[in-house]
C-alpha cells in the first residue's frame, strides 16, 4: 500500500465536506487523515486528505471524480516524495509530585518537541513532524505516562515553485485572505 | 396536524402581507422568495412543472396560483412520477425538466428519479420544500436532510434559506443541470425563504460560466489530430456511439462522419435512434441483449471510436476482455469517464457535436465496405436463429411481434418509451427508429415504473409526436397511480402492457442461471383494462394474433390516452444474451 496525499481546493461553501467524503466512501477508500483550512486566498478552502492504496490508477480515477464536484477548483494527488508535509501532536504527560521528572533537554534537543503548557501535575508537549518522528517521540515519552495524545491530520505543500493562485481559475481576482 | 397547518398558515398570511402581489407591483418590485422562483423559472424558459404540493412547499404553490397563465403544472399522483415525467420531458425536449415537491417524504420519493437522472445524464431541476430554517435539525414535521440524502446522487444541490438568493441560485441550477454532462440538481427551499420578501429588487441574470465548473466543450487540437491519424490509418475502424450524440444534438454530424469515413456504427441502448436504423453505416446495438454482429465484431476492430458513451458493464460484459486488440479513441465530455473502464489511446474531451464537426475535415474519405459486410454475415445468423422465430411464431403472441407491428404501423416515427425488463430489450431490438430522441428508457439505473410517468412527460416535451410506451405487467404496477395524472391532464399517450404474468427478465435469469428455481416472479395481476377504465382511460385486451393488428390500430387511432393490454407468451426469453460477467464474444443465441 502506498500513501497518497490528495490536496483539494474548493470554494468555501456549506456542506462541501460531505460532498467530498461520499466520493471516498462509495469507492471503499478509507480516509487516513483529513484537514481543512482556509488558504492564503479569500474564499478558497484547502482539504488535505491522506489515503493508502495499492493501485495508482484507482487513485487517479478518484481524483477525477473529486474534480467533478461543482465547487471544487483544483485537485492534486501526490506521492510522499512530491510534497513537504507535517503533522502536529500534543501529548499530555503526567508529572506527579515525586514522580520521574521529564527531561526537557532531551525533549527539546533530541526530539525537537516543546512544552507548551505547564499544569500542576502534568505538562502538555507539542511535537511537530512526520508520522515516524511523532511515533518515535511517543515511544520515548510513554514511560512517563501519557494522559492524552492527539495528532492532527497531515498538512502538505507541493514541491514545485508554483503558487496556489496559478491553479485557480484565471478570471477571478483571488484576494489574499488577510 | 390540522392545528399545525392552521398555525403555519396564519404566520404565512402575516408574512405575505409584506409582499406585494405581482398584479399591484410597481418598480422596484419586491417579490417573495416563492414569487422570485416563479419569475426565475419563466426566465429560464420553463413551460411545465411536474409536481405535488404539501406543507413545506405550500407558499410556493400559492405563488404558482398567480402564474398559471405562464407556467403549466401537472399534478402527479406520487413524487416519483413527477421525477420520471420530468425525465421524459427532458429527453424529448432537450430542456431541463422541473419538479416541485414538498419536504420529507416528498423529497425522498423523488430520490429514485434523481438517481436515475444522474446515471442517464438527464437534466432536472428539482425544487424541494423544506421546513423553516429555524427548525432545521430539530426533527420537525416532515423534515428530512434532503441535501444529505441527495448528495451522492445529484450533480449539484443547494439549500436556499434566504429569499434574496433565489434568482442567482436558480440561474446556477439551470446552468449546471444542462451544461457539460447534464444531470439533476436539487434545490432545498426552506419555508421562510419562500415566504419572506426579498430585501432587494428582483433581477435575473442567466449563468453562463462558473469559476469552479468548466466543462470542456471544444476539444484540444492535438487530441483531434491524434484521433484523426488513428482513424485514417485504421483497417477495421468501428464507431460505438451513445446518448452523448443525442444530448449534444450531433445526429447530423455523426451521419456525416460515418458517411465520409464509411465506418460501421453501433449504438448503446440510450444512443438508439441517434442514427436511423436504415442508415447504411448503422449496424445495430451493443450490449447484453444487443445484436450478434455488433457485439462479436468488437473483437475484430483495430480502432474503436467511442462517442458520447461510457462503456457501461451492460455494454462491455467482462471489461478486461473488451476491445483489447483495438486502439481506442474516446470522445467524451466528462473527463472522469476517460480511462474509467477502458483505457483510451486517444482521449478527446469535448462535446460530441463540437468534436465531430472539427474531426470531419481531418478524416479521409474512405471505403470500408468489406469490413461493413462482415456484420451482414452475423445479421443473417441472428435473423435465422432469433428474429424469424420471434416474428413468425406459433402459439401465443410474442412481444417481438407487437413491437414489430407497431413499428410498421407508425413507420418508425413514434417516440417509444420502454419500462425495464424483457419488453424494454424487445422494444429496443424490434422498433425501427427513424428520428432522433425516439427511444426513452431507464438505462443505467433500470428503474421499474419509469415508463408511465416518462410517457406523459415525453408527450409534454414533444406534443406533436406519437408517444407509445411498452410496459411490463410488473412495471405497470409500480407507478400505476399515474394513470390518474394521464387522465386528468388528458395527454394522449398510448400505453401497451406486454403481459406475461411474470417478472420476465428475472424469471429468464432464474431459468438460465438458477436452475429454473422460480423464486417470487409470478404475479397475480389485476384486470388492467378495468383499472384503466376506473381512471377514465379507455382500453382493451388482445390475446389473439388475429386481433393484434386491429388492436394496435384502435390504440393509434385514439385521440385520447389509451391502454392496450397484450397477453404474450409466458416464458419467452430474450436473445441474444451476453451472460453477466462473460465476454461479449461469448454471446448466446439460445
Amino acid at each position: 500500500m502506498t500513501t497518497y496525499t490528495i490536496c483539494i481546493f474548493t470554494e468555501n461553501t456549506f456542506g462541501l465536506l460531505n460532498k467530498i467524503t461520499v466520493i471516498f466512501t462509495r469507492r471503499r477508500i478509507n480516509i487516513e487523515s483529513l484537514t481543512v483550512s482556509e488558504t492564503e486566498r479569500q474564499g478558497v478552502s484547502r482539504y488535505t486528505i491522506t489515503i493508502k492504496h495499492d493501485k495508482r490508477e484507482e487513485v487517479e480515477k478518484l481524483v477525477r471524480q473529486i474534480r467533478k464536484v461543482v465547487e471544487v477548483l483544483a485537485v492534486f494527488g501526490y506521492l510522499d516524495d512530491e510534497i513537504v508535509y507535517n503533522e502536529i501532536a500534543l501529548f499530555k504527560v503526567a508529572t506527579p509530585v515525586g514522580g520521574k521528572p521529564i527531561d526537557i533537554e532531551t525533549i527539546n534537543k533530541i526530539y525537537k518537541a516543546w512544552v507548551v503548557y505547564w499544569g500542576l501535575d502534568y505538562v502538555v508537549i507539542e511535537k511537530a513532524g512526520n508520522e515516524n518522528e511523532i511515533l518515535d517521540f511517543f515511544r520515548y515519552i510513554k514511560s512517563y505516562g501519557i494522559l492524552e495524545f492527539v495528532k492532527s491530520g497531515r498538512v502538505a505543500v507541493g514541491k514545485t515553485p508554483a503558487g496556489l493562485v496559478e491553479y485557480l481559475p484565471e478570471e477571478v481576482h483571488w484576494e489574499y485572505y488577510v | 396536524m390540522g392545528n399545525y397547518m392552521t398555525m403555519v398558515a396564519a404566520q404565512d398570511a402575516a408574512a405575505l402581507e409584506e409582499v406585494q402581489t405581482p398584479a399591484q407591483t410597481e418598480t422596484p418590485r419586491i417579490l417573495s422568495g416563492a414569487q422570485a422562483l416563479m419569475e426565475s423559472l419563466i426566465a429560464e424558459g420553463t413551460e411545465v412543472i411536474f409536481g405535488y404540493p404539501g406543507g413545506a412547499i405550500m407558499p410556493t404553490y400559492d405563488a404558482l396560483f398567480d402564474y398559471t397563465d405562464r407556467l403549466d403544472h401537472i399534478l402527479v399522483r406520487h413524487e416519483q412520477g413527477a421525477g420520471h415525467a420530468a425525465q421524459g420531458y427532458a429527453r424529448t425536449s432537450g430542456k431541463p425538466g422541473v419538479c416541485l415537491v414538498t419536504s420529507g417524504p416528498g423529497g425522498t420519493n423523488l430520490v429514485t428519479p434523481i438517481a436515475d437522472a444522474i446515471i442517464d445524464c438527464t437534466p432536472l431541476v428539482c425544487i424541494i420544500g423544506q421546513v423553516k430554517s429555524t427548525l432545521l435539525g430539530t426533527d420537525a414535521f416532515q423534515e428530512t436532510d434532503i441535501i444529505g440524502v441527495t448528495t451522492p446522487v445529484c450533480k449539484w444541490n443547494y439549500q436556499i434559506t434566504n429569499a434574496d438568493e433565489v434568482p442567482a441560485i436558480i440561474a446556477k441550477a439551470f446552468y449546471i443541470a444542462k451544461s457539460g454532462k447534464p444531470g439533476p440538481v436539487v434545490i432545498d427551499f426552506t419555508r421562510d425563504a419562500q415566504v419572506s420578501p426579498m430585501t432587494k429588487p428582483y433581477e435575473y441574470k442567466k449563468v453562463e460560466t462558473l469559476a469552479s465548473y468548466k466543462p470542456r466543450v471544444i476539444p484540444k487540437d492535438e487530441h483531434l489530430e491524434r484521433a484523426a491519424q488513428l482513424i485514417n490509418n485504421a483497417q477495421r475502424p468501428y464507431v460505438l456511439f451513445g446518448q452523448g450524440v443525442l444530448i449534444s444534438g450531433a445526429e447530423e454530424e455523426l451521419k456525416a462522419f460515418a458517411e465520409k469515413t464509411d465506418i460501421p456504427c453501433a449504438s448503446t441502448l440510450l444512443g438508439l435512434s441517434a442514427l436511423p436504423i436504415d442508415h447504411p453505416n448503422y449496424v445495430g446495438w451493443l450490449g447484453m441483449h444487443g445484436n450478434y454482429g455488433p457485439n462479436v465484431l468488437t473483437t475484430q476492430a483495430d480502432v474503436v471510436i467511442a462517442i458520447g458513451m461510457r462503456f457501461d458493464d451492460r455494454v462491455t460484459g467482462d471489461a478486461t476482455k473488451y476491445i483489447r486488440q483495438a486502439k481506442v479513441i474516446h470522445i467524451e465530455i466528462d473527463p472522469a469517464e476517460i480511462d474509467k473502464i477502458i483505457k483510451a489511446d486517444a482521449p478527446v474531451v469535448g462535446d460530441a457535436k463540437e468534436t465531430l464537426q472539427r474531426l470531419l475535415p481531418l478524416v479521409k474519405q474512405n471505403n470500408h465496405a468489406a469490413w461493413r459486410n462482415e456484420f451482414k454475415k452475423y445479421d443473417l445468423i441472428e435473423d435465422q436463429k432469433i428474429t424469424q422465430r420471434e416474428l413468425t411464431p406459433e402459439g401465443q403472441i410474442k412481444m417481438a411481434e407487437v413491437v414489430n407491428m407497431l413499428s410498421e404501423k407508425t413507420k418508425g416515427e413514434a417516440c417509444v418509451i420502454a419500462d425495464v425488463g424483457q419488453h424494454q430489450m424487445i422494444a429496443a431490438r424490434y422498433y425501427k427508429f427513424k428520428n432522433p430522441r425516439s427511444y426513452i428508457a431507464s438505462g443505467g439505473l433500470g428503474t421499474m415504473g419509469f415508463a408511465i410517468p416518462a410517457a406523459f412527460g415525453a408527450k409534454k416535451g414533444a406534443p406533436e409526436r406519437e408517444v407509445v410506451a411498452f410496459i411490463g405487467d410488473g412495471c405497470f404496477q409500480m407507478t400505476i397511480q399515474e394513470l390518474g395524472t394521464i387522465a386528468q391532464s388528458g395527454l394522449p399517450v398510448k400505453l401497451i402492457i406486454l403481459n406475461n404474468n411474470y417478472l420476465g427478465m428475472v424469471r429468464q435469469w432464474q431459468q438460465l442461471f438458477f436452475e429454473k428455481r422460480y423464486s417470487f416472479v409470478e404475479l397475480q395481476n389485476p384486470d388492467f383494462v378495468t383499472i384503466a377504465k376506473g381512471f377514465g382511460i379507455a382500453g382493451h385486451t388482445c390475446s389473439d394474433r388475429e386481433n393484434l393488428g386491429e388492436s394496435l390500430d384502435r390504440l393509434l387511432q385514439s385521440d385520447k390516452p389509451y391502454l392496450l393490454e397484450v397477453i404474450v407468451e409466458k416464458e419467452e426469453n430474450v436473445f441474444p444474451m451476453v451472460p453477466a460477467g462473460a465476454a461479449v464474444a461469448d454471446i448466446r443465441l439460445d
